[in-house]
């Protein structure tokens, strides 16, 4: 693509380069001729065959120099406002372009219309759109009927090149009128070719655009059916945790209800009264289970995870634990995350809460301290208490679950029992950064 | 990578142009003069306009610098001296391709329809009308009409050379026949020479003739006739006037009785008539040319014949002087102009230092002008100086188009045919009128 455009630019360059090359030509020419002609003392006839003044010699060259320059630095300039999209300053250099134009044609006499197609390349090459095509025809237009010189031959006088070919002998005049029409059909080459570019690159444009669309549906296509795939293990997953809330509350409950249950029954006729105490174990068991059961319905419902923002959830829950346990919980944190998933936000929360009813139920811990810090895009999350702890931990539901939790997203649990308990988590913060397409395209 | 290369180019461009424009301001200054001092140029070819020998050239000119000089100080007027007339149309030129022409310069009849078409002389028209101290009436009307170019002023006159007819009075005086009054016409004309027309000594050969060189041209301007449209693309050869013209130009040749009248047989005194214009009247009848070429007979001028439909008239040959459309002090090149083709002091130095005259009439009709052609006027021979005025006043501007010359050309020789007898007189001029039409139109 890249190389397409340059050879455009390149072929563009040429065009400037060849058409300074022929004013420049057809301006010597006319100077030196005239020079000739004062010279050789035929300069009386030489006005009585032209109907206008002619410009001095040394005019004429400084008059095509100059309009030429200003002709392409107003080119230049048009190209580069086409890049801007500033419409009304582009109309205003094409006016002037038109008139430099016009001036560089005045300047060697009418003798060689090729300017105009310079002008005509921006003209096309500026071209946007249907309600631009009026101004390009009547542009061109206009432009080729002032440069068909019988048209304004009338109204200004130019001397004809004729007139200056005209002085030299017989087979010089033959070289430099084919000279002249080399120069045309050069010229006009040029910018045929020039013009096939534009219009390829034009078309591979379109034809990339194309192929680019094609990729953008594609993409659709497999992102709603990523959604679809998503909802689909949300589903199972909520499945799972509701599997594991009942085998963790009411599984365990009923199995030690039926385990209690059938020794009883064994005993009941033995020893009555150890029955008796052995029921209102199984009583205590089966209220625990209820409690369980009940905790587990209010987990399923919205809490203050999805009423609040993190910080201010965490702080109610630490809050409202403390105050039913009696035991003392401080959060430190050095600075907040930011931008943090739902779903990253919800296994924090969870950790956090699930330690805590950890140390309360199996350390009798009196302190709690959650830490939380931020360590080259990963956030650690330490909460350490002063109960009992565990020489030789098992990992119960609870730290499973809380290891489950945080493989899905990636990170790392660690837990030691000495002195108090201390659970390590780590969850990347970087990772929801990796379907990002913007940076994904940088890096 | 375009644009880096569309940054570098911008500066290159602005660099490029900043040297245009300063190389144009440096040439500009070059051409032009310093403010305190402004220079006129002035063209001017060396001799006299009108074929006939003179000595002192710029004598006019000068004076007229000195005067100009004098009453506008940090006015300088320059020129360049001794270009000859037949060279002075090809410097011209080569000043005009160099774009450096004079700002005032001498325009030659032949060039004048060309520099006015190409847009080189200045249109005078403006200027004219916001000058309050100048006024067009005061010309002869034909001197100011020979600087018109399509119905603009051009050019403004200098000074003026009309034609008369000169008589030899002695031959007249021998065969009798008075001096033709102001008025005389064309029949009056072909009388005098069908009687002086003979063999005087008797040798089988008439020696003793009416006339010599007396042009067709000459007779259809005498006759009212206009032979080309303003516009210069039609011609009226096949008019009635023209008609009767040539009727009198073929009578006219028959009273020389088939014998060629030479130059020599009028110096030798032996033709009654021979149109002059007058500044070769100024310069023969002086002395010493009138010694060295006409001492055996005693001359004088009186208007021209007229014709059955026109006036005592002939066509009045002006030098025009023009202004440069492309000069940089017009105001001030205006007033050395009217300096020179306006001011009566500078017209009345003209019939003294020039052979042309004054194209003011108040410089024609005052004291000085008389002064001066009476003190060349040897003896008793008086020019009765109410006979400039009275031609001037009469005469007609010839035409002046690109293609005028040529067209004359072409009919001067058809023409001639016609009165020589070789080409039949029936429908000739239809035919003439025909062929120059082709050649204007095309």
């Amino acid at each position: 693509m890249h190389i397409k455009i340059y050879s455009i630019t390149v072929m563009h360059y040429f065009l400037y380069i060849f058409n300074a090359i022929v004013v420049f030509f057809l301006a010597g020419f006319m100077s030196i001729t005239q020079t000739k002609i004062n010279i050789s003392m035929s300069a009386h006839s030489f006005l009585s065959s032209i109907s206008a003044p002619p410009f001095s010699a040394s005019e004429i060259i400084i008059f095509s120099s100059c309009s030429f320059s200003i002709l392409i630095f107003l080119s230049t300039f048009y190209r580069r406002c086409l890049l801007n999209q500033n419409n009304q300053r582009r109309y205003i250099l094409l006016a002037l372009e038109i008139c430099a134009c016009l001036i560089v044609m005045r300047s060697i006499n009418m003798a060689y219309d090729g300017v105009i197609l310079l002008v005509v390349a921006d003209l096309v090459s500026g071209y946007r759109g249907k309600n631009q095509r009026i101004i390009l025809t009547v542009a061109m237009l206009g432009l080729y009927l002032i440069a068909s010189y019988n048209l304004i031959d009338l109204r200004l006088k130019m001397i004809p090149l004729d007139a200056y070919i005209s002085y030299y002998d017989q087979p010089a005049q033959g070289i430099l009128k084919a000279a002249c029409n080399i120069f045309t059909s050069f010229n006009m080459i040029i910018f045929v070719i020039y013009m096939m570019l534009l219009v390829q690159n034009q078309h591979q444009e379109k034809e990339r655009i194309q192929s680019l669309n094609e990729q953008l549906n594609t993409a659709n296509e497999k992102l709603r059916n990523y959604a679809i795939e998503a909802e689909r293990m949300a589903e199972t997953r909520e499945r799972n945790r509701l599997a594991r809330e009942i085998h963790d509350t009411l599984g365990h409950a009923l199995t030690s209800i039926i385990a209690g249950l059938d020794a009883c029954l064994a005993t009941i006729d033995a020893a009555p009264a150890f029955t008796k105490k052995q029921l209102q174990v199984i009583s205590d068991t089966a209220r625990n289970g209820i409690n369980d059961v009940r905790r587990s319905v209010k987990k399923l419902r919205p809490d203050n995870l999805e009423r609040l923002p993190l910080k201010d959830a965490l702080y109610q829950m630490i809050r409202e634990f403390s105050s039913a346990s009696g035991m003392q919980i401080e959060l430190q944190h050095e600075c907040w995350p930011q931008n943090l998933r739902e779903d990253e936000e919800e296994v924090i929360y969870r950790i956090v809460q699930e330690s805590i009813t950890n140390a309360n139920r199996h350390g009798k811990a009196a302190h709690i301290l959650i830490t939380l810090t931020e360590e080259n895009n990963w956030l650690k999350i330490i909460i350490k208490d002063d109960g009992t702890g565990c020489e030789n931990p098992v990992k119960g539901f609870g730290l499973r679950h809380m290891q489950e939790r945080l493989m899905l997203l990636h990170g790392a649990l660690a837990y030691e029992g000495h002195g108090g308990f201390t659970i390590k988590a780590a969850i990347p913060l970087n990772r929801g950064d990796v379907y990002n397409d913007k940076n994904n395209d940088s890096g | 990578m375009v644009f880096n290369i569309q940054r570098h180019n911008l500066k290159w461009l602005l660099f490029i142009i900043t040297i245009c424009i300063i190389s144009a301001v440096f040439f500009y200054n070059i051409h032009t003069p310093k403010p305190e001092e402004t220079t006129i140029r002035l063209g001017l070819f060396a001799g006299s306009n009108w074929n006939v020998p003179s000595g002192e050239s710029y004598a006019v000119i000068d004076t007229a610098i000195k005067n100009f000089e004098n009453s506008h100080p940090g006015v300088k007027i320059t020129y360049v001296s001794g270009i000859r007339k037949q060279d002075y149309a090809e410097w011209l030129a080569e000043r005009i391709l160099n774009g450096d022409e004079p700002d005032l310069f001498m325009v030659l009849a032949d060039d004048f329809n060309l520099y006015s078409s190409m847009g080189i002389l200045q249109n005078l028209d403006s200027m004219a009308e916001n000058d309050s101290s100048f006024d067009t009436s005061a010309y002869y009307q034909a001197a100011l009409d020979y600087g018109k170019y399509r119905r603009k002023q051009y050019a403004l006159p200098f000074e003026s050379m009309p034609t008369l007819m000169f008589v030899n009075k002695t031959l007249l005086a021998k065969e009798n026949i008075p001096i033709p009054k102001d008025n005389w016409t064309w029949q009056d004309f072909l009388d005098i020479c069908r009687r002086v027309t003979k063999d005087t000594d008797g040798d089988g050969t008439p020696d003793q003739f009416g006339y010599y060189d007396y042009t067709w041209q000459q007779a259809a301007a005498s006759n009212g006739l206009q032979l080309f449209r303003n516009d210069g693309k039609f011609s009226y050869f096949a008019d009635n006037k023209m008609n009767d013209t040539l009727k009198f130009m073929i009578e006219l040749k028959k009273t020389n009785l088939g014998y060629t009248v030479t130059a020599k047989d009028f110096d030798m005194g032996k033709v009654a008539f021979r149109p002059f214009t007058f500044a070769e009247y100024r310069t023969y009848k002086p002395y010493p040319w009138r010694i060295k070429k006409y001492s055996s007979f005693e001359w004088d001028c009186i208007e021209m014949p007229s014709g059955p439909s026109g006036r005592n008239t002939s066509e009045l040959d002006t030098l025009l002087i023009g202004m440069s459309s492309r000069s940089k002090h017009k105001r001030i090149t205006w007033e050395f102009l009217k300096e020179l083709c306006y001011s009566s002091e500078t017209q009345k130095l003209l019939p003294s230092l020039s052979q042309g005259v004054p194209v003011i009439k108040a410089a024609v009709e005052s004291n000085e002008a008389k002064q001066a052609l009476l003190q060349d006027a040897p003896g008793e021979e008086k020019m009765n100086l109410s006979i400039i005025s009275d031609v001037m006043q009469t005469a007609v501007s010839p035409p002046k188009f690109k293609k005028y010359s040529l067209a004359m050309l072409m009919a001067d020789s058809e023409i001639k045919k016609i009165i020589d007898g070789t080409l039949p007189f029936n429908n000739a001029l239809n035919k003439v009128q025909k062929q120059i039409n082709d050649l204007l139109q095309n």
